[in-house]
C-alpha cells in the first residue's frame, strides 16, 4: 500500500517538475510582458518534435539534440516577441492574448503538415531496466527527465537572482517606468523574457516527450495545466509556478492511481476552484488580484 | 424616421427576404450558424464590455445544448418548453461559477474560465450514463412549436426562429449597452475604483452580464440540439470560444454590431477556405493574427471611423438647473460624518493610530500632515477602500463601517481621487453621465423594455450631467474624449464626476496637486461654491493656501496620529504642527 503511494508521488513529482518548467515560464512572460501566452502548449510541443526531428530522424547525439531543441524553441519565441508581441504593447490584455491563440493554431497546423498528426515515440538512450530504490521503480529516462528539471529550475532561479539580465528582468518586473528611466533596454529584456519562457516550455516538452508521446496536439492539455500551475501559484510568482507544478503533478498522480484516470486532467482544475474559494489571489499572491 | 431607424428597417427587411430571394440551403446553413455565434459572441461582448474576458463560454453553450437535448430525449418535452429551461438552467450555472469567479479580474478570469470548460468538456466525455462520452447524444428531437405537427423541417423555418432569436439579442444588447448598464460595464472596464466610489457595484454588473451571456449561450445551445440533433463532447472544445472571441474581437468588442458582423465574417471565412484543404486551419490562424494585429478594434470601428457620434435629443434641464438636492437632507444635528477611533495597521506599523475626525454640516474641514502621515490611508477607510482595524465610520449618524465603496457612495459620500481619475476613453459629457449612475431609478426591466420612464430619466440625467458641467467650466468641452482634456480640466472634469452622485460629503484627496496658481484659484472657487449649495467637504491638501484661505477647521496627523485640531489661524500657531513640518518658514510662506 505504503510502497504503491510511494510510487505514484515519485512519478507525480517527476511529471511536476515539467509541469513546472511550463508553468515558471508561463508566469515570467505574464509577469514581465504582461501577456497571457496561449501558445505556450505550441513551445513544448516544439521542444519535442525538434528533439524527435533531430534525435530521431536525423540522428544527432540525444544530449546535443536536446540542447539543440531548447535553443530552436527559444528562437521561435524570439521572433514571435519582435514580429508580434512588440507590435501590440500597450494594447488591452485581450489583443495579445488572442494573438497568442491565433500563433497556437497557427503552429500546431504547421506541425500537422510537417510531421503528420500520428503520435511517436523518441527511442532515448536510456536503459529499459528501472532504477530500483526500495519498493519504488523508476525507469532512467524519467530519472534523466526529473533531474534535469530541477537543474534547469535552479538554473532559472540564479539567472534570475545573479545575472545582469535577470536584474533586469526583476525591475522591468517591479516597475516598468523606472526600469527605463534606470538604463534598461525594455525591448531586449522583453525578447529575452519571452525566448526563455518558450525554451523552458520546450525543454518540459522534450523531457516528457521523451517519456511519453509526441504528436501535435500534445501540446494542448500541457498548455491548460500550465494554466493552472500558475493561478494556483499566482501569476507572476516563481516560487508559486514551482510549488504550483509539483503539486498538480503529484495530485495528477494520486488521482489517476485512486480515483479516476478519465478525470485526471480535470484535477488542476477542481483544486483550483478548491483554492479561489479559500485563497482568490492564489497560493503565494500577496498582491490583490485586480491588476 | 431617423437615420438609425432606416437602417434598422432596411437590415430587417434584407434578413427576412432573404430566403425568400432564392438563397440557397447552403448559404441559409451559414447564416443560421452565423446567427447561432452571434448569440454566443454577443453575450461575451457583453462581459468584455466590463473587461472580462470570458474564454470558457463554450461551456455555457454545451451545458444549454445538453440540458434541452436530454430534457427532449428523457422526457419526450418539447424545445417549446425545454429551450427556456436550457437559457434557465445555464443562466444559473452562469451565476454560480460567476460568484466564485468574477472577484477575479484580468488574466486570472481568463484562465479559470479557460479551465471551467475543459472541466466541463471533461465530466461530458466521461459521464457515460448521462451523455453518453464521446459517442455523443444522437436522435434529439427536431424543433417544434409545440406539437409535432408543428415541427420545423426546412432550413428557411429555421432560418426564421435564428432571425426572431438573433433579432432578439441586438435588440437586447442595444438596449443594455446604450444605457446606464453599458455605461457602468465600460467604466468598470476603465476604472473600476472610480466607478466604485460613484456608486457603481462591479460585482452586480459584472454578474448581470454574466447571467445575461450564459442565459443567450442556453438559448443558442438549446437552439443548435434541435436543429442539428445530435451532440457531442466536441461542443466544449476550445476551438469554439475561440472562434466566439475572434467574432467579438474582429467584429467590433463593445459595439452592438461588433459581434453580428464578426460572427457573419467568420462564419463564412472558414468556409471559403475550404479550398485551401490541407493549409485551411493554417491559413485561418494567419487570417485570425492578421485581424487581430491589424484591426485590433474591430471592423465596425473601422468601417465608421468617419461618423460623428449621434446627436443625442434634447436634454429637459437648461444649463442653470439646480443639481443639488440630496445634500443637506442628513443628519440636522451632529456631525454629517463621524470616524471614532480608526486604526489601520500594515504588518506592525499603524499607517492610522486611533484618529477620531468630525465633518460638520456645511464645513469645510482639512486633514494636513508630511507625506506618510496616513491622510489618504485615512481616505481610504472613510471612503470603504480599506478595512479599519479598530474604529467606526458613521454617515449621517448611521454606521458605513467595512461598506462597500458603492454602497458609501449610495449613502451620499463620494470622493474624488489623488491624481485625476477619470474613465479617459469615454466623452466628458459620459464620464459624468456615467457617475450619475446611483440616481438612476428605472429598473431593468423599464430599460430593456425601453418604456418612457426610461426615456425620460435618460433625458433628465443628460441634462443634470450638463448642468454639472456648466457648474464647474466644462460647458464647451462635453464631446470631447476626457483623454484629451488639459491636466486642469481633467480634474475639473474630476470634480464634476464626485458631484454627479448628488453627495452630501465630497472627500477631496490632494485636488490642487500638479495644478498652477490660476487653475488653484479657479479650484478652490469651485469648492467653496460646492459648499455654498450645502455640501460638507473633507479635504486632504499640501498646498497650504488653499487649506489656509479655504478651510474652516484642520486637523493635523503626524505618524497616523492626529496632533492639532483648530482654525487655520490656531494650526499655524500650534507648535507640535511647527516641530512636525520641521522648519515653520515652509509652512507660513504658502500661507
Amino acid at each position: 500500500m505504503l510502497a504503491e503511494f510511494v510510487q505514484h508521488v515519485v512519478n507525480g513529482l517527476i511529471l511536476g517538475g515539467g509541469y513546472a518548467l511550463m508553468g515558471i515560464g508561463l508566469t515570467l512572460i505574464f509577469g514581465i510582458m504582461r501577456v497571457v501566452n496561449f501558445a505556450h502548449g505550441e513551445f513544448y510541443m516544439l521542444g519535442a518534435f525538434f528533439l524527435y526531428t533531430l534525435f530521431s530522424l536525423a540522428g544527432v547525439n540525444f544530449f546535443a539534440s536536446s540542447a539543440l531543441a531548447v535553443l530552436g524553441v527559444a528562437v521561435v519565441g524570439a521572433v514571435i516577441e519582435r514580429l508580434v508581441l512588440r507590435r501590440l504593447r500597450g494594447q488591452a490584455i485581450e489583443i495579445p492574448m488572442l494573438a497568442t491563440v491565433a500563433l497556437s493554431v497557427i503552429i500546431q497546423n504547421a506541425a500537422i503538415l510537417l510531421w503528420d498528426p500520428s503520435p511517436k515515440t523518441i527511442k532515448h538512450v536510456f536503459s529499459p531496466v528501472p532504477l530500483t530504490l526500495g519498493p519504488v521503480h523508476v525507469v532512467w529516462i524519467r530519472v534523466f527527465a526529473g533531474l534535469i528539471a530541477v537543474a534547469l529550475i535552479l538554473g532559472s532561479h540564479l539567472l534570475i537572482q545573479k545575472t545582469r539580465i535577470g536584474r533586469a528582468m526583476r525591475a522591468t518586473f517591479q516597475d516598468i517606468d523606472m526600469a527605463r528611466l534606470t538604463g534598461v533596454d525594455v525591448d531586449r529584456v522583453y525578447m529575452f523574457t519571452f525566448a526563455f519562457g518558450a525554451a523552458l516550455a520546450g525543454a518540459s516538452g522534450a523531457l516528457l516527450g521523451a517519456v511519453f508521446w509526441v504528436y501535435p496536439a500534445m501540446g494542448d492539455l500541457a498548455a491548460l495545466k500550465s494554466f493552472a500551475v500558475v493561478i494556483m501559484g499566482g501569476l507572476g510568482n516563481f516560487l508559486g509556478a514551482i510549488v504550483g507544478g509539483l503539486l498538480l503533478g503529484v495530485s495528477e498522480s494520486l488521482g489517476a492511481g485512486y480515483v479516476s484516470s478519465g478525470y485526471k486532467d480535470a484535477i488542476g482544475f477542481v483544486l483550483i476552484i478548491l483554492l479561489l474559494l479559500w485563497r482568490p489571489q492564489g497560493l503565494f499572491g500577496k498582491r490583490s488580484v485586480s491588476r | 424616421m431617423s437615420a438609425r431607424a432606416r437602417w434598422t428597417a432596411l437590415g430587417v427587411a434584407v434578413f427576412l427576404a432573404l430566403p425568400l430571394a432564392g438563397v440557397d440551403d447552403y448559404y441559409l446553413h451559414l447564416l443560421i450558424m452565423a446567427g447561432l455565434f452571434f448569440l454566443l459572441a454577443a453575450g461575451m461582448n457583453l462581459l468584455l464590455a466590463a473587461g472580462q474576458l470570458n474564454l470558457g463560454h463554450t461551456a455555457f453553450f454545451g451545458i444549454g445544448a445538453y440540458t434541452s437535448g436530454l430534457l427532449g430525449l428523457s422526457f419526450g418535452l418539447s424545445p417549446v418548453v425545454t429551450m427556456p429551461a436550457a437559457a434557465v438552467f445555464t443562466a444559473l450555472v452562469g451565476a454560480a461559477v460567476g460568484r466564485l469567479t468574477l472577484r477575479l479580474r484580468g488574466a486570472y478570469f481568463v484562465l479559470v474560465t479557460t479551465g471551467f470548460a475543459e472541466v466541463i468538456r471533461l465530466v461530458a466525455t466521461n459521464w457515460m450514463d448521462l451523455t453518453q462520452g464521446p459517442m455523443g447524444l444522437a436522435g434529439v428531437p427536431p424543433f417544434d412549436l409545440g406539437s409535432a405537427r408543428w415541427t420545423l423541417v426546412s432550413k428557411r423555418e429555421y432560418y426564421y426562429l435564428m432571425a426572431v432569436l438573433a433579432g432578439g439579442t441586438l435588440y437586447l444588447t442595444a438596449r443594455l449597452l446604450g444605457s446606464r448598464v453599458g455605461r457602468a460595464l465600460r467604466a468598470i472596464r476603465e476604472n473600476e475604483a472610480l466607478a466604485e466610489s460613484s456608486g457603481i457595484s462591479a460585482y452586480r454588473h459584472t454578474m448581470l452580464a454574466m447571467v445575461v451571456a450564459c442565459g443567450l449561450a442556453g438559448v443558442a445551445g438549446g437552439f443548435y440540439a434541435h436543429y442539428i440533433t445530435f451532440l457531442s463532447p466536441e461542443l466544449f472544445g476550445f476551438h469554439n470560444t475561440v472562434t466566439m472571441a475572434v467574432m467579438v474581437v474582429a467584429g467590433g468588442q463593445g459595439t452592438v454590431l461588433g459581434p453580428a458582423v464578426g460572427a457573419l465574417v467568420f462564419t463564412y471565412v472558414p468556409e471559403l477556405l475550404r479550398m485551401a484543404v490541407f493549409y485551411r486551419m493554417l491559413l485561418y490562424g494567419v487570417i485570425l493574427l492578421l485581424v487581430v494585429m491589424f484591426m485590433p478594434r474591430g471592423l465596425v470601428h473601422h468601417l465608421r471611423r468617419r461618423a460623428v457620434a449621434p446627436a443625442d435629443a434634447p436634454e429637459t434641464a437648461g444649463a442653470t438647473a439646480e443639481f443639488a438636492h440630496g445634500a443637506g437632507a442628513m443628519a440636522p444635528n451632529g456631525p454629517v460624518l463621524a470616524a471614532r477611533g480608526v486604526t489601520v495597521r500594515f504588518g506592525g506599523l499603524a499607517a492610522v493610530e486611533d484618529l477620531s475626525v468630525e465633518l460638520r454640516q456645511g464645513e469645510i474641514l482639512a486633514l494636513i500632515g508630511p507625506n506618510g502621515a496616513g491622510k489618504s490611508t485615512a481616505f481610504n477607510v472613510v471612503t470603504g477602500f480599506q478595512a479599519a482595524d479598530a474604529g467606526r465610520v458613521e454617515l449621517g449618524g448611521r454606521d458605513v463601517t467595512g461598506l462597500q465603496p458603492y454602497r458609501v457612495a449610495e449613502r451620499g459620500l463620494v470622493r474624488m481621487f489623488q491624481r485625476t481619475s477619470l474613465f479617459a476613453e469615454a466623452s466628458v459629457l459620459d464620464n459624468v453621465l456615467t457617475a450619475c449612475h446611483r440616481l438612476a431609478r428605472t429598473r431593468l426591466w423599464q430599460i430593456v423594455c425601453a418604456t418612457s420612464a426610461s426615456w425620460r430619466e435618460e433625458r433628465e440625467l443628460r441634462g443634470r450631467a450638463r448642468a454639472i458641467l456648466e457648474f464647474v467650466g466644462l460647458g464647451a468641452r462635453a464631446d470631447a474624449l476626457a483623454r484629451n482634456l488639459s491636466c486642469g480640466e481633467q480634474r475639473l472634469l474630476g470634480l464634476a464626476i464626485a458631484l454627479a452622485p448628488d453627495p452630501s460629503v465630497l472627500l477631496l484627496d490632494e485636488p490642487a496637486a500638479g495644478l498652477n496658481p490660476v487653475e488653484t484659484e479657479r479650484l478652490m472657487r469651485l469648492i467653496e461654491a460646492v459648499r455654498g449649495r450645502g455640501l460638507s467637504v473633507l479635504l486632504v491638501e499640501h498646498d497650504m493656501k488653499l487649506v489656509m484661505g479655504l478651510s474652516h477647521r484642520v486637523i493635523v496627523l503626524n505618524y497616523g496620529r492626529k496632533i492639532a485640531e483648530g482654525t487655520p489661524a490656531e494650526i499655524q500657531r500650534h507648535p507640535d504642527v511647527i516641530k512636525a513640518y520641521l522648519g515653520t518658514e515652509d509652512m507660513l510662506a504658502h500661507a
